[in-house]
Parts: structure tokens; C-alpha cells; sequence
């Protein structure tokens, strides 16, 4: 599974729930994928998808707020989760995207090759899975319906050449409809 | 600053509406964090700019903040108010302790103070410094700037 093809199989199975992505290739794989004006496209500020999650998660309790971050993105933030471990919002999904690599910088290697991001979050309290393929994604997205968060789904994903375009949406824009949205 | 202003800043804000106080703690705005805690209303992060991320998604959902932090978190944040907190255009307040206002600070704050008002006009992020004998304009002043759509800065010297 590459990061379009884990994106498109998760976006078929939220719908129209609010998400937060990451700059790089993970907003530009989701704009590219499906747009829509509950997507938050972060485009700068690396590494702060998962504490704007949590802003958007404590003011919407009622609704699921999705982060989708990347291995180099969290590993920039870790702090943020002792953060949410510790505010426990129960509404608050976070999936990482770990390739083990910055791709869209050219390939450089994060951590992740031999540090545990799942090892990691599950010491700050938060419920994580870790999914290799298909299959065990679908079934984990099925399951977490019933479960209380904050969740986190580590999903390993293969390095691939097939990515989306920038986002051309302007950022004013981009916030406008997300907030007449949510 | 005198202990009882700092209270009376955080009563004055929250009373305006400014429902999130989220940031990395300073000694300079010790007493204003203080009577946040009083009231159940501090949110303490890792990072300043962890703070700016958080009060931006509150923000993105309708509800103000204020991001407190001592100047050294303002350098710790400089990217991120350029491409999250000025390239969306969020309104928010920050509040920041001039550290290296004296020169008889400590050491590691004696630059950071100096350049600091450089470096909020470099960004472009207007600011005012606040006073005892000022601190209800320079509210006033700074919840006209978000209902504008902008984010500003409360600056409070450290003089101890």
C-alpha cells in the first residue's frame, strides 16, 4: 500500500468527517484524492497537524476530527502527544503515515526505520494500531467506531512516485469553507 | 508589573470573550497564569508553538485564544506564525514576557530582548507593551484587532 492508495481507502470509509493534514505530500495526495471543505489542508508549519486536531477535537467534542500526519511530521511534534495523552480527547484520531522517510524532500530517512512510533504513543496513553495492509486498515477503521480516543493508526506505507499536485486552493480559502463547514 | 494588574488583564479578557489561555509558562506573567489556573482555564504545552497549533484549530472552530510565552518562544515560533498564523489570517493574542529587558537579566535572555521589537516589526506582528497604568487600552486595543481578523501581541516587560 502506497500513502494514494492508504488515503483513498480511508477517505471512502469517513465520508464527509473534518480532516487535518499534513504539509508535503500527505494534503497534496488528499487534495488530489478527494477534496472536500471539511479537509484542512496545513501547508506550512510542519509538524502541527496533530495540535490543530487537538484545538479542533476539544471544541467539536461531538464530532471525530482525523489528523493525517506523517513519520517526519510527528516526529517533529512528539511533545503533542503527552499533550493529547494527557487531555484525552475522545474524539480525536490520528493516523500517521510512516514511510520511514521525508519523501517529499527527496528520500531522506526519519527515525522510524528503527524507533517505534506506536511504542511511542502508547506510553502517552493513547489506543494505537499499527496496519501493513489493506485488509488489516479496513478492519481497524471498522473496529475504532466503537471505540473511545484518542486513537492512533500507525500505517506503514510503501514510497511511491504517484503523488498528487500542490493544492491550489488559497490558504484564506482553505480556512473560510473549512470553519463554514465544521 | 504590579500582581493584581496581571489578574485584572486575564479577568478582562476572559470576560471579553477570549475563552482559551494556552501557552509555555513565563515568571514575568506569573500571576496572570495564576489567575487562569484559578479560573480552570490554562492549557500548559511542550512547545510554543504546539500552543499556536492548538489555539488555531480552536480558533478554526469559532472560539478565541490568547498564547502566552516568554520571548524565547517567540524565536521558537517565528515560522510558525508566518506560514500557519498569518498565511490563514487566524486572529489571536499573544502574550509574551520581555526577558532581557533589564541587562542585569540572565544571561541566555540578554539578546533575545534586545532584538525583540525588531523582530515582531520584522514579522509584522503589531504589538503593545503593557503597563499598570495602560493594560485596559491595551486589551481593548488588542480584542479590536481579532474582531478585526488579526492576530497582535501584549508585551509585558520583565522589571525584577
Amino acid at each position: 500500500m502506497n500513502r494514494k492508495e492508504a488515503i483513498e481507502l480511508i477517505t471512502r470509509k469517513i465520508g464527509n468527517e473534518p480532516i487535518i493534514s499534513s504539509n508535503g505530500y500527505i494534503s497534496r495526495d488528499l487534495f488530489y484524492v478527494n477534496d472536500k471543505t471539511t479537509n484542512f489542508y496545513m501547508i506550512g508549519s510542519m509538524g502541527l497537524a496533530s495540535s490543530i486536531g487537538l484545538g479542533i477535537a476539544i471544541k467539536n467534542p461531538k464530532k471525530r476530527i482525523f489528523v493525517f500526519d506523517g513519520d517526519g511530521s510527528i516526529l517533529m511534534n512528539l511533545g503533542s502527544l503527552t499533550t493529547i495523552g494527557t487531555i484525552k480527547p475522545k474524539n480525536l484520531i490520528h493516523l500517521v503515515f510512516d514511510n520511514g522517510s521525508h519523501e517529499s524532500t527527496g528520500g531522506q530517512p526519519t527515525c522510524t526505520n528503527s524507533i517505534s512510533i506506536a511504542k511511542i504513543a502508547e506510553a502517552t496513553n493513547i489506543k494505537v494500531f499499527q496496519v501493513e495492509n489493506e485488509s488489516q486498515f479496513e478492519k481497524i477503521l471498522v473496529k475504532i467506531k466503537k471505540l473511545l480516543g484518542p486513537i492512533m493508526i500507525v500505517v506503514k506505507i510503501k514510497n511511491s512516485k504517484e503523488t498528487g499536485g500542490r493544492v491550489t486552493l488559497k490558504p484564506i480559502r482553505i480556512k473560510e469553507r473549512f470553519m463554514q463547514s465544521i | 508589573m504590579k500582581p493584581n494588574t496581571q489578574k485584572k488583564i486575564f479577568d478582562y479578557l476572559i470576560k471579553n470573550k477570549i475563552q482559551n489561555f494556552i501557552g509555555v509558562p513565563d515568571s514575568t506573567i506569573k500571576y496572570f497564569i495564576d489567575q487562569g489556573f484559578k479560573k480552570n482555564k490554562i492549557l500548559i504545552t511542550t512547545r510554543e508553538d504546539e500552543a499556536i497549533g492548538i489555539a488555531v484549530g480552536m480558533s478554526l472552530s469559532k472560539s478565541h485564544s490568547l498564547v502566552f510565552m516568554q520571548n524565547a518562544g517567540l524565536a521558537n515560533s517565528i515560522s510558525t506564525i508566518t506560514s500557519l498564523v498569518q498565511l490563514y489570517q487566524i486572529p489571536l493574542i499573544f502574550l509574551i514576557g520581555w526577558r532581557g529587558y533589564l541587562q542585569t537579566d540572565a544571561p541566555e535572555h540578554v539578546k533575545i530582548g534586545e532584538i525583540q521589537s525588531s523582530i515582531l516589526k520584522l514579522i509584522g506582528l503589531k504589538s503593545k507593551i503593557v503597563k499598570d497604568d495602560n493594560w485596559k487600552s491595551c486589551c481593548k486595543w488588542a480584542l479590536k484587532q481579532i474582531s478585526n481578523g488579526s492576530s497582535c501581541c501584549l508585551v509585558i516587560r520583565r522589571l525584577f
